[in-house]
């Protein structure tokens, strides 16, 4: 009869994790030639980041016991701003969240209430979706909180891609153990990026696929996570339109926009 | 030989009057005593089951493992039923994580669907509130929380609270819940995470369609622990029918401690008790010395010295521990019915966050009375063999020319 917090909750504080990480892999994509691993990382973590994003998505959650999809449209504004707001299905349509730093608020339709997630929900993770509200609110780098190198060059499945092995630095405050990040040895496109947890065992895979043109960059269009203690269950993600660096209006992540 | 023991025995009347009395007072102590623990174990047992956890629990294979919620019974309507028609109270109960939220605070619950009027009936915990009321018997999207968990959350009764969960089917589960009432002190679980609705209530917010994780039954202590589980585990043979003892380790542990200790202080005044009666045998054995010489002169076997002495202290034994069970019971249910009111030495008593009766009771039964006489019969009766054997083994001719 313990309760454990954070089990069950929804999975709409999820969605927000998409945006960070689009936001984390945001970035122009320049012409391919031979970049140091530093510079590999910082490609990854930029691929997705702009001044400011605007786009959709399809969520589609996959579990034993239910899969289900939802079509989000969402901005963010810098490192720290983000709002998700449910276009579909309908039960959750209208259904919101807005992060600001290291807050997240859920707005609910059917109550006309905000709500804001304790702290306690933070670090939890959460059914549904296979993300955490870490990954919502953090805002490391790669090449700035991990020691790295490159620990593969070659062929690998039939591609040529490079590997390079990410091991936190001691005073950098990530939840991660160890990451394993992959990328196309041609263009330093992501193919995958494998996380560890603290006892460097295996906690999910983030594969890339589908690169093509999103709002005039060249990206992966589609992130597929895999939690490793539930192979069957995945999340993917796929952006229908995604457009950068425009201007969003001042107001939008405030709580009284959220709760219209 | 018998009327010879009861003779022998009041040669010396104040000798044996004292030993008497030793042993009568340590059975009716060791009545008393144990009748009091039986009590007290008794009321822990019943706080800590009558309340909320029934005698035992019946879940789906595995799903007090990681509280899987879609780990639910199978036909948790047959059990209820079985369980009715064998007059013991069950109550079925769903459970699930979410987020509960009053104004500006929110925190992490978890909430029970039950059914008020079986919970009200048969446990104790909806006579347990602080403040309000518990929940009516129809649905009404009423919710009654721990103590802690209305704390953290600023809410009173009355307080209306906004409800997030994740529902069976993946989406997302949100309404407006009013505060019914808060709970009493019923230990950390409850305190800081239980949000309690109607089952149908909790059905519409987790799209649970009838589950039911949990099959608390009570019969109030009327069905031995295992005849219960039987029962229950026979009308539902696919589930996993457990005891309070299994359900509670800790409580069952510290009831196994507390038999312990009980059976140390048994044996001190047994002991205590023994010697009494070794000490009148061997005093009157010496006394007689000069007699057992010509017994033996006579041709008296040395077994049958041993008898003669081990059955006169069987006899003083059994007067003494009869007298001693009749004082025994007669204040053993004295305490039984009006008790010894603790609050003037203990204060108010928790165990576990649950306020325990300041009253405490002896409960007075069978084994109560029965194991201090049979025991304290064996323990003088032994006791008595070692002047038997000493008397036994007299050379006549000294011993007649002792005086």
């Amino acid at each position: 009869m313990t309760p454990r917090p954070g089990h069950g909750l929804n999975w709409v504080f999820g969605f927000g994790a998409i945006l960070l990480i689009a936001i984390l892999l945001a970035g122009p994509a320049r012409a391919a030639s031979t970049l140091t691993a530093k510079d590999i990382l910082d490609r990854v973590d930029d691929l997705f980041r702009g001044d400011s994003s605007h786009g959709r998505m399809v969520m589609t959650v996959t579990t034993v016991n239910w899969k289900r999809s939802l079509t989000i449209e969402a901005w963010s504004e810098g490192k720290d701003k983000s709002l998700l707001r449910i276009l579909a299905p309908t039960k959750e349509k209208g259904t919101a969240t807005l992060r600001v730093d290291n807050d997240i608020w859920n707005y609910l339709p059917k109550v006309n209430r905000v709500i804001k997630l304790p702290s306690s929900m933070m670090g939890s993770s959460w059914m549904g979706s296979h993300f955490t509200n870490d990954d919502l609110v953090k805002e490391s780098r790669m090449a700035d909180d991990y020691t790295f190198e490159v620990t593969y060059e070659g062929e690998r499945a039939g591609r040529k891609v490079i590997e390079i092995t990410c091991i936190p630095k001691p005073e950098a405050v990530v939840v991660w153990g160890k990451l394993v990040v992959e990328v196309a040895a041609e263009d330093y496109m992501p193919f995958e990026m494998v996380y560890y947890d603290e006892d460097l065992n295996k906690a999910r895979t983030m594969r890339f696929e589908d690169v093509g043109l999103l709002g005039g960059r060249r990206l992966p269009k589609t992130m597929v996570v895999t939690p490793a203690d539930k192979p069957s269950e995945s999340t993917v993600v796929t952006y229908m339109d995604m457009s950068f660096d425009l201007k969003l209006s001042l107001d939008l992540f405030t709580l009284r926009n959220l709760q219209q | 030989m018998l009327r010879f023991a009861w003779r022998n025995l009041w040669r010396n009347t104040r000798r044996t009057g004292i030993t008497l009395a030793a042993v009568l007072l340590n059975t009716a102590i060791l009545i008393i005593s144990y009748g009091l623990t039986e009590g007290m174990l008794r009321d822990m047992v019943r706080n800590s089951t009558q309340m909320v956890v029934g005698e035992a629990q019946a879940h789906a294979p595995t799903y007090l493992e990681d509280r899987n919620f879609y780990k639910s019974l199978p036909d948790p309507e047959a059990e209820v039923k079985a369980m009715d028609a064998d007059g013991v109270g069950a109550a079925p109960r769903s459970y699930g994580y979410g987020l509960v939220s009053v104004g500006s605070k929110s925190a992490g619950a978890l909430f029970w669907g039950v059914d008020p009027a079986r919970e009200k009936a048969f446990f104790g915990l909806p006579g347990q509130m602080k403040s309000g009321r518990y929940l009516a018997d129809e649905p009404g999207k009423g919710i009654v929380l721990g103590w802690k968990l209305a704390r953290s959350l600023n809410a009173e009764v009355g307080s209306e609270v906004v409800v997030v969960v994740q529902a069976a089917d993946g989406s997302l589960g949100n309404d407006l819940y009013t505060v019914k009432g808060i709970l009493k002190a019923a230990g950390e679980t409850i305190d800081r995470g239980a949000a309690m609705m109607h089952r149908l209530d909790f059905e519409n917010l987790f799209v649970s369609g009838g589950r039911v994780h949990e099959i608390a039954v009570n019969s109030q202590g009327r069905l031995p622990l295992d005849v219960l589980a039987a029962k229950a585990q026979a009308a539902m043979p696919d589930v996993e029918v457990k005891t309070w003892r299994q359900l509670l380790p800790l409580l069952a542990d510290m009831l196994r401690i507390m038999d312990g200790a009980l059976a140390v202080f048994g044996a001190i005044f047994f002991l205590a008790g023994g010697l009494g009666v070794m000490n009148t045998m061997l005093m009157a054995t010496y006394e007689r010395i000069h007699e057992i010489g010509i017994q033996k002169a006579l041709g008296a076997t040395p077994l049958r010295i041993v008898g003669a002495v081990t059955l006169e202290a069987l006899v003083m034994c059994l007067t003494a521990t009869a007298a001693g069970a009749v004082l025994g019971l007669v204040a053993a249910y004295y305490l039984q019915s009006v008790g010894i009111d603790t609050t003037s030495f203990a204060g108010e008593f928790t165990f576990s966050g649950v306020a325990f009766d300041p009253i405490w009771r002896a409960a007075v039964s069978l084994k109560v009375v029965l194991w201090p006489v049979v025991i304290m019969c064996v323990t003088c009766t032994l006791a008595a063999l070692y002047p038997a054997i000493i008397a036994a083994r007299l050379d006549p001719v000294r011993a007649i020319h002792h005086t």
